[in-house]
């Protein structure tokens, strides 16, 4: 018996291969798979019929939507499916169930849905209703886009008219990784590759401390979302201009956080904190690339003793991420990822997550800033945006992930976390810690 | 000076549709501009201009657009 040839849409790129190994290492701890999620806290139910056909021509647009994740020998492509994967949901509060419960239940659900990558589809947007509130939930798998992806599919089904709606995903790109390793010769990227290795053999020098015991087997993502006053905001605005100036606000939210773990347990074993964070290869406020991952990884590591003293903290912090980029160590993970895209995904998570030192996890957490959102509040279809969250599975070890936007200029942070590594007592405690830190009020 | 920034800006930074029609005074941060991108930006004029640009000095108002930041290069050719 004969089977059809797959008609591949696209294939990974070495940045979606990067996420879909963290894909298989989240799925090994028994856990749903690599989701990231968007949640629009809606004024009112919105126009579904728009949606629902926004939605209908972005999938008709970009049909990588609609696709299935297929393994053909070694790599993954994006496949077309004989039959598409629905990609709207409704839930509607029943009269007899509380409000907040439903609202937290269904989305528990959907964030930790276990399904095969290869039917679960690559997006899915998902509408909440009741009597007082509605959200609008996006959920997609980490290989179809990385969050400013997300963040661009918003702003499509977010956009009324439909000749502006045209120009999203124009002009058309290669993935964004291609086109920045395009850019060095042969020589040079074999020059990158083991400026890389020797940056991350260095790293592993020191044991990373991590947040939680792993005595506990992995159960499920939970989240924590803490939406901070304006007021508090502008403070946390002004401490980072100060601490770490205009170049580093990212640094600034990692060097707090590993400053509150340290306050909550200075007995953990290890050397030092080590974050890694995405940085995106596209242009702010293009509308293009569209879907795919267009990052590359960097790292922020502090020894114990800095931890300790708060301003030596930032600027070391903000020395070592100068330095990574004078010597271009932020694009020498390109041809890393590129070449890790070949390996098997076993060998390949083990790589990004094992230190080469010790064995043991590298990343003490997971870290992420998409920084000020710029979705226009009335811009929804038929309801006004009064608030937003993100949240993103993450690995165990470390079972920790700090999510940060800035939307209608209110810091919002989203803990991410694996129970019962961690729980909801553990994370009030820490976000009380960091928020003083954050508004400079510990020393 | 300026079309080698303009050229680095638009090219690897941020977005604009129409280039041409960003002005020189134009506010490259409301354009966009992140912590990042700041950081290369100067990583790049190091490079370029044989320069260094003190921390102290990385504000918005040396950020802010094409002539500011020509001032500011030029302020520190010519010191």
């Amino acid at each position: 018996m004969s089977r059809s040839k797959p008609d591949i849409l696209e294939p990974l790129n070495p940045a979606d291969s990067f996420t879909l190994a963290m894909d298989e290492e989240i799925r090994k701890d028994g856990l749903a798979g690599s989701y990231g999620c968007f949640a629009l806290d809606l004024s009112d139910t919105p126009d579904t019929v728009a949606l629902q056909q926004r939605i209908t021509e972005f999938s008709q647009r970009f049909p990588v939507a609609l696709a299935s994740l297929t393994q053909i020998g070694r790599r993954f492509y994006w496949c077309r499916r004989n039959d598409p994967p629905q990609l709207f949901f409704q839930h509607h509060c029943p009269k007899d169930q509380n409000e907040s419960d439903f609202r937290h239940s269904t989305l528990d659900r959907i964030i930790n849905d276990k399904r095969d990558r290869e039917s679960v589809a690559p997006i899915e947007f998902h509408l909440l209703t009741g009597p007082s509130s509605h959200t609008f939930f996006t959920r997609w798998i980490h290989p179809f886009c990385d969050a400013r992806g997300a963040d661009l599919i918003l702003k499509y089904l977010c956009t009324a008219d439909e000749a502006q709606r045209q120009k999203f995903g124009l002009p058309e790109t290669k993935p964004l990784v291609y086109v920045q390793l395009r850019k060095y010769r042969w020589w040079q990227k074999i020059g990158l590759f083991w400026k890389a290795k020797t940056y991350i053999e260095k790293l592993d020098r020191l044991e990373s401390i991590l947040p939680f015991q792993d005595n506990e087997l992995p159960q499920r993502l939970n989240y924590k979302i803490y939406t901070l006053s304006e007021g508090q905001t502008d403070r946390i605005v002004k401490q980072t201009r100060q601490h770490v100036g205009l170049t580093g606000t990212s640094l600034y939210y990692i060097g707090c956080l590993m400053r509150s773990l340290e306050k909550m347990q200075p007995d953990r074993a290890g050397d030092a904190y080590c974050a890694p964070y995405a940085f995106n290869l596209r242009k702010q406020r293009a509308l293009s690339p569209m879907t795919g991952n267009h990052v590359c990884a960097l790292f922020a590591q502090a020894p114990r003793a800095i931890v300790a003293d708060r301003q030596a903290l930032f600027t070391h912090l903000k020395q070592q991420n100068a330095e990574v980029i004078r010597k271009q160590l932020d694009y020498a993970f390109l041809p890393l990822m590129w070449a890790g895209s070949w390996l098997s995904l076993k060998k390949y998570g083990e790589t990004l997550r094992l230190s080469y030192g010790s064995g043991k996890e590298r990343s003490s957490f997971w870290f992420s800033d998409i920084g000020r959102l710029d979705i226009p509040a009335a811009s929804f279809p038929g309801a006004e945006i009064k608030g937003l969250f993100h949240v993103c599975q993450v690995t165990s070890p470390p079972a920790l992930a700090l999510l940060s936007c800035i939307f209608d200029n209110r810091l919002i942070l989203s803990y991410n976390f694996v129970e019962p590594l961690g729980n909801s007592e553990y994370i009030e405690k820490l976000h009380r810690i960091m928020l003083a830190e954050l508004l400079g009020e510990s020393q | 000076m300026k079309k080698k920034l303009r050229d680095f800006i638009f090219q690897e930074l941020v977005f604009v549709a129409d280039p041409e029609a960003f002005a020189d005074d134009d506010d490259l941060l409301e354009a966009g501009l992140d912590s990042m991108g700041i950081m290369r930006l100067i990583m790049f004029i190091e490079n370029e201009y044989g320069i260094t640009l003190p921390d102290t000095e990385i504000e918005p108002d040396n950020v802010r657009s094409f002539n500011a930041l020509e001032q500011w290069i030029s302020r520190h050719q010519n010191g």
